[in-house]
């Protein structure tokens, strides 16, 4: 009879009104890998982190070790309480050793209270040759790949022996053969009595590795079944639900006149915050087309957009628009260019949170409101023009943008590129973390932009959305260009081997 | 890599958008920085009238709030360029030693070395706006961080004044001072100047496209960056500019008192960026406002005025504005805190 290591019965979590999780149950037994999905939103890492401590849930139970409580006070006493969670951003500590991330707050001492390094050494190797044997034990952890730095949070979660370990999205950074022995070592937790939460968005992963899944939608249960007895398309059944409009093709095989045409664009060689990572990248995009960016994280396609963008010092390459060679050294130049890019992390370098979504609007067209004096009202006019074009969901265009919902930001953030109109636009994985929703909406925002005559370049990793919405995929790979697919020859597979290399 | 921050909100808003916009705007309940510090102000003076009766027999005269605004010239013309380094997210510690040395090395050239007042002044300006230069070329182009290039400037300018002016100019020539203690309506002309000052500065930091940009720089430089904004040009304008504010402020104290002080601008700096943080600014940069920066160095002064009155001793008022500038700010961050921001 399994023994369950832990339950959770009818969680409830709101934020700031919002409710993220509406009743769920969710539980963990000993020597099983259970696997948890749903879409971005659907309250995966709000319940994982309540489990870990992390939040605490405003109606519910939790069972574990035999006593039933509302919370763990603290992310610490669930740490000691035996569940480990090893979270998708990272936790490290940069400046420090390896080992000494292990350890954090841990670390063997010696009678007189002194860390005792031998011993500190000594552990730390242990755990990391399970995990990740190339790296070293006093490596800076601020130096490694982001890859590697995972590796290092894997070993840390199993070096505090817990009895629940808790993966949220482990595989994202990880090449093939690295993925192949976190696998391993999950399979040794298991085989050791460890109950294994993993949540992934990769069910091809869930297949191989899980003995249960539960699927969880809009905060909602939906289903805990074994694997055995499920398959791919129930998963998404049950994960999407609703008929999401699918984006209509576009029947269209030839497109207009190149628009955008870039050839060998390459890094220099230079030391220093921009590694060398571009090689000789050409592509094109053409008037009305959508040219869809898809690899893997580190294959290097946002830092080709920001060279491009004029932000990453530019080695050599050359760039034409419409039929005119441009240099760009700046953004204002790629804007004056006319080149548009939506950045990648909208709240870290694209929206101003704190100022209006009227003013995040206008914040890339200034001098269209004025040379001199500042024409407020047009500037209102205009935002609320496109609040109701693109449907942003805020009480009115005053109301600042940090209030908004992820989806919302992200079309206040497309509504800036819009007004700015440009022949191309380069949009950076621009449905991270907005609902199925708004992320159709956002699909048709683009597709109508480039039928306007625009090329939209899109860069993402979520490979349906690459499929849905692209006309043609260029894959990248360790900044290379592995391939090109047409939209009636690409498929998950196609892409998936241009962008893994198929060798790991 | 899929994003699964700690803390998602699930977007269900986008779906029932239409229903959003029929609902009525609710006015905005947050208190502005400003308008709150007014109020309190105001409190203040009310508790002191009904407190201390007799005192105010001397605090509510003319000629004490002139008195009080003539004194916070100096101070009042310096955070109105802090305000512009805060709005855009950034500050500047030596501006008190550039003021010190511009209004010396002006009174030198007046004194010493014979020169024309209009020529001095114009010299003693272009000197400032040369300093306030060298400190935006260090932090923006050279990318030293902001407080220790101007900590560093604080030094180098404050040594530079006591070694031209050694412990002050005296006896500035009267075409000098007599534009610095002209009078209009009671009140001198470093008080209209400041005045006139504010205006302009409120003017263009609310109503004009160059100073709405700073709002952007001090919100999100990476993201003004991609916007398009020369976020170098911007801040060495502002350093510039600042430094400029900061010379004039010390020509003008000197014209008032006749003197060219070496050390006028010992503190100032700090009392600078207190009076704006007072009056709505914020350290992470992006927020704030002209008035608000002269309510603040009203507030302060204000204060210290009601202090002197009732005698308090000085190493109190220390003390005392120290508490007023935590609870000012405390306060604002709860009733912020409580609006959800």
């Amino acid at each position: 009879m399994p023994v369950s290591l832990l339950q959770m019965r009818a969680i409830r979590k709101s934020f700031g009104g919002v409710e993220v999780l509406k009743g769920v149950d969710f539980d963990v037994r000993s020597g099983e890998v259970h696997a948890l999905c749903g879409e971005n939103g659907a309250g995966k890492t709000t319940l994982m982190n309540i489990i870990a401590g992390v939040h605490s849930p405003d109606a519910g139970e939790i069972v574990f070790g035999g006593s039933s409580f509302a919370r763990f006070p603290s992310a610490h006493a669930a740490q000691r309480a035996g569940i480990s969670i090893v979270f998708q951003e990272r936790s490290l500590f940069g400046p420090l050793t390896v080992a000494e991330n292990i350890f954090a707050g841990r670390q063997p001492v010696t009678a007189w209270g002194m860390i005792n390094r031998r011993q500190l050494h000594t552990n730390a190797q242990a755990m990391l040759k399970e995990v990740a044997p190339d790296v070293a034990v006093d490596a800076t952890v601020g130096d490694l790949s982001p890859a590697q730095q995972q590796m290092v949070e894997i070993a840390k979660a199993l070096s505090l022996d817990a009895r629940v370990v808790i993966f949220d999205e482990p595989t994202a950074a990880l090449t093939g053969a690295e993925t192949a022995r976190l696998f391993a070592v999950i399979r040794q937790l298991r085989a050791r009595g460890v109950g294994v939460v993993y949540i992934s968005h990769r069910l091809e992963e869930i297949f191989t590795l899980a003995d249960r899944v539960t699927v969880l939608k809009d905060g909602a249960w939906r289903g805990t079944v074994p694997v055995p007895e499920t398959n791919t398309d129930d998963l998404i059944r049950r994960m999407v639900g609703r008929d999401v409009e699918k984006l209509q093709a576009s029947a269209k095989d030839s497109f207009g006149r190149v628009l955008f045409d870039v050839k060998n664009l390459s890094d220099a060689d230079t030391k220093g915050a921009h590694a060398a990572l571009l090689k000789n990248v050409s592509f094109h995009a053409c008037a009305g087309e959508i040219v869809g960016f898809a690899g893997l994280a580190g294959a290097g396609r946002t830092e080709m957009a920001l060279a491009l963008f004029g932000v990453r010092p530019r080695g050599s390459g050359e760039v034409t628009l419409d039929g005119q060679r441009v240099t760009i050294r700046s953004p204002a130049d790629a804007i004056a260019a006319g080149l548009g890019y939506v950045s990648e992390d909208r709240k870290e370098s694209g929206l101003f949170l704190d100022m209006s979504v009227q003013r995040n609007i206008s914040a890339a067209r200034l001098e269209r409101f004025g040379k001199w004096i500042f024409r407020d009202g047009e500037e209102s006019a205009v935002a609320q023009e496109f609040r109701e074009k693109l449907r942003v969901a805020c009480r009115d265009v005053d109301q600042d943008t940090g209030h908004l919902s992820g989806g919302n930001q992200q079309k206040v953030l497309i509504a800036r590129w819009l007004l700015v109109n440009p022949r191309v636009l380069i949009v950076d994985e621009p449905t991270r973390g907005v609902d199925v929703g708004a992320k159709a909406e956002v699909h048709q925002l683009l597709r109508d932009f480039a039928r306007q005559g625009h090329a939209v370049v899109i860069i993402s990793s979520e490979l349906p959305e690459i499929l849905t919405v692209s006309d043609r995929i260029y894959v990248m790979r360790a900044g290379q260009i592995t391939g090109e697919l047409r939209r009636t020859e690409a498929s998950e597979e196609t892409v998936m081997r241009l962008a893994a290399g198929g060798s790991d | 890599m899929q994003m699964n921050s700690p803390t998602p909100l699930p977007d269900q808003q986008s779906t029932i958008s239409n229903q959003q916009s029929s609902i009525k705007p609710r006015r905005r309940l947050t208190l502005s920085r400003e308008l709150g510090l007014l109020l309190l102000l105001i409190l203040i003076v009310i508790l002191f009238r009904v407190l201390f009766p007799t005192s105010w027999n001397y605090f509510a005269t003319f000629d004490n709030f002139s008195s009080v605004v003539r004194n916070m010239a100096f101070e009042g013309i310096l955070a109105l360029g802090m305000m512009l380094m805060l709005v855009g997210g950034t500050f500047d510690l030596s501006v008190g030693a550039t003021a010190s040395m511009v209004g010396v090395v002006t009174g030198w050239l007046m004194k010493k070395a014979g020169w024309p007042v209009p020529v001095a002044v114009t010299a003693g300006l272009a000197l400032a706006a040369f300093s306030g230069f060298i400190n935006g070329f260090v932090v923006a182009k050279v990318r030293v961080n902001a407080l220790i290039t101007t900590l560093g400037t604080m030094g180098i300018f404050s040594g530079i004044a006591l070694l031209v002016g050694g412990p002050g100019i005296t006896f500035l020539p009267p075409e000098f001072s007599r534009l610095g203690q002209a009078q209009f309506l009671g009140l001198q002309a470093p008080v209209w100047l400041m005045i006139a000052l504010g205006a302009v500065g409120h003017y263009c930091l609310a109503h004009t496209r160059f100073f709405r940009q700073f709002y952007y720089v001090g919100s999100n430089p990476k993201a003004a960056f991609l916007s398009g904004l020369n976020v170098e040009r911007l801040q060495i304008f502002s350093f510039t500019l600042m430094g400029l504010l900061a010379g004039l402020a010390g020509i003008v104290y000197a014209a008032r008192v006749a003197t060219a002080s070496s050390t006028v601008g010992v503190g100032k700096e700090l009392g600078a960026i207190t009076a704006c943080i007072l009056g709505g600014a914020s350290l992470q940069g992006g927020r704030g406002t002209a008035w608000g920066a002269l309510l603040g160095v009203l507030f302060v002064a204000l204060i210290q005025n009601m202090l002197l009155i009732k005698q308090v001793r000085p190493e109190w008022q220390g003390i005392i504005l120290g508490l007023v500038l935590v609870f000012a700010v405390a306060v604002d961050a709860i009733l912020n805190r409580k609006q959800g921001r």
